[in-house]
């Protein structure tokens, strides 16, 4: 019961934040604007897409549809959204160290546990909700705008799905984005109990992302040996659920480390807030 | 160390409010915390008084659960530390100035820590904000509160859970005289009306004298002195004393034959001397049998005499 209420606390105080709005903001400007983009410019990729495809398979609907521009938001969108969620999941615990109020929920007759567990719960329900706010915004809003139909997807050639089949699969798609973002937030968690101030676990948490999407990204023989053992492998794992077939075993492989990691960010976060001294 | 009587025998009977038994804790060079053995009765408002820096704040973090001890134990109305944060139930605490959700109202801010102490009804926070005067400011946010309202805000937020035991850390920095006045006046009202022990650290010596029935010194992380104001005092044994007379020339003069006065001093519109506490009585006495018209008898800075004479034991 406790815990429910300091986890409806800690909603309420994360969503009473104007720095958690700026994502939701930004994409409520900017996933319209891709999409009404999307319909003006695409006719050069439409046409090439038409006479590759056409004289081969009958495509239902258009080529370029509501999948295709999600598909391509998705695409385009997901290195920007860790910082936005950095920006609340750093200020989980530094921002309360740095105003001071940490004492005054501290000294109450909780455990830190409770406390800790709380405020993880309460950034991974705001990641969850940004993951499926961006997904209704850029899938849903595109299929109204942009009309269903079938779904094409480069790889290795050209593979055609069908839309109840291309819905299914954004749907996983969203469940393995969310998870990578859990992750994000996880890190952003663990260096927001070390520090006292917002900015420093936004800056740490996007420091260690690029770090690690670098040497995973890089094709240089010595980084290959350590690219499947980092989770930024795995950070775009979501377009494999695109592929046919799926590849499942790699996608729960990467699942695998993405959620140990999630586990030792958040249990070595947990470990410093439980013996952390508060003296400000 | 100084041990005096600190409460009548009925009192004693209960466990104390905060027994505190060898409490040590040490940050790098600096021994905070040195072997602390405290005990606040219940139904006292208790004064723990020390220099800045002394180790005031150390005990009251480890107390609140803010920092643990590196040895040592404590109990809160009878419930051991090894229970955790369960030993804080029946609790209150405000460590150091008061702060806030800036963004939210005083009303959300009472909620917010309601609900952890399942205290958000609607009723018991209007009633709080009524009685440290802060219900017509309620739905304003906190930024724009002046020291003193958050300061009374954070009172307010201490008694959300109906304490027994009320821990208040230097709960008058940074206010100015009247939001001192204003705070010092709660805290007898909050004593008076609602039964609390409370528990106040401050280097406010006079602010003490005035509010506290007990007290603790502490110096450099070691307890100096604990007890009673009143059995303190009546254990000290010189204090200064100033007289307001008629004739101060003439009052004067007879002072400088007695024998038991010491230190005389003409100021501008009464004398200062030092004494022995028990010999006032008869000095005054002897001033009234002499036809000297005494308007006022005050005995200057007993507990900053106390405080001084202690500080150059150590």
């Amino acid at each position: 019961m406790i815990f429910l209420k300091l986890t409806q606390n800690e909603l309420y105080k994360i969503f009473s934040l104007i720095r958690s709005y700026i994502g939701i903001i930004l994409f409520t400007a900017i996933i319209p604007l891709i999409l009404w983009g999307y319909g003006m410019g695409t006719t050069h990729i439409q046409h090439q897409i038409e006479n590759s495809v056409s004289s081969m398979f009958l495509v239902e609907g258009s080529p370029t549809n509501g999948f295709t521009a999600a598909y391509f938001i998705m695409n385009f969108f997901w290195v920007h959204i860790p910082f936005l969620i950095a920006l609340v999941g750093g200020d989980i615990f530094a921002g309360e160290a740095a105003n001071g109020t940490f004492r005054v929920y501290a000294t109450r007759p909780i455990s830190r546990t409770s406390i800790f567990l709380s405020k993880s719960l309460a950034t991974m329900i705001y990641t969850l909700i940004f993951v499926v706010y961006f997904g209704m915004l850029s899938l849903g809003l595109g299929l109204l705008w942009h009309g269903g139909g079938d779904m094409l997807v480069f790889q290795d050639g050209v593979l055609i799905l069908e839309a109840s089949d291309a819905l299914r699969r954004f749907f996983i798609a969203y469940a393995f984005s969310f998870v990578n973002m859990a992750l994000v937030s996880a890190i952003a968690i663990f260096f927001s109990t070390m520090v006292r101030n917002a900015v420093g676990p936004v800056i740490g948490t996007m420091a260690v992302i690029i770090f690690f999407l670098m040497i995973s990204t890089l094709p240089l023989e010595i980084f290959t040996h350590f690219q499947p053992y980092l989770f930024t492998t795995y950070f775009s794992n979501w377009e494999q659920v695109f592929w046919d077939p799926i590849p499942w075993a790699d996608l729960f492989r990467g699942l695998g480390l993405i959620l140990s990691n999630l586990v030792f960010f958040l249990g070595i976060a947990f470990i410093i807030f439980r013996r952390k001294d508060i003296l400000s | 160390m100084i041990e005096t009587p600190s409460a009548p025998p009925q009192i004693l009977a209960q466990p104390p409010a905060i027994a505190c038994s060898g409490l040590s804790k040490r940050f790098k060079n600096i021994q905070a915390l040195d072997n602390v053995t405290l005990k606040v009765p219940v139904g006292s408002i208790f004064g723990f008084l020390g220099p800045n820096g002394a180790g005031k704040s150390t005990l009251i973090r480890i107390l609140a659960g803010l920092i643990s001890s590196d040895s040592g134990a404590f109990e809160i109305l009878g419930r051991s530390s090894k229970l955790g944060h369960k030993v804080r139930q029946g609790m209150s605490t405000l460590v150091d100035r008061a702060d806030f959700y800036k963004n939210l109202s005083a009303y959300q801010n009472m909620k917010i820590l309601g609900r952890l102490t399942g205290n958000e009804q609607n009723d018991h926070i209007d009633h709080l904000l009524q009685l440290l005067g802060l219900y017509d400011r309620r739905k304003d946010k906190v930024k724009t509160y002046s020291q003193g309202m958050k300061q009374r805000l954070g009172l307010a937020q201490a008694l959300l859970p109906n304490p027994q035991l009320l821990v208040l850390d230097e709960p008058t920095t940074g206010l100015d005289p009247k939001g001192m006045h204003e705070i010092r006046d709660f805290i007898l009202k909050i004593a008076e009306e609602q039964n609390v022990t409370i528990f106040l650290s401050s280097h406010l010596l006079h602010e003490v004298e005035l509010i506290c029935s007990d007290i603790a010194l502490i110096f450099n992380g070691k307890l100096a002195a604990q007890g009673s104001l009143d059995s303190i005092f009546s254990n000290m044994q010189d204090v200064t004393v100033e007289l307001e007379v008629e004739d101060t020339l003439g009052a004067l003069r007879l002072l400088e034959a007695s024998p038991l006065v010491q230190d005389l001093h003409h100021l501008a519109n009464a004398i200062s001397l030092e004494i022995r506490y028990t010999n006032i009585p008869e000095l005054i006495r002897r001033l009234t049998a002499q036809d000297v018209k005494i308007f006022s008898v005050s005995q200057r800075n007993r507990l900053e005499n106390y405080f001084l004479s202690l500080m150059e034991d150590q």
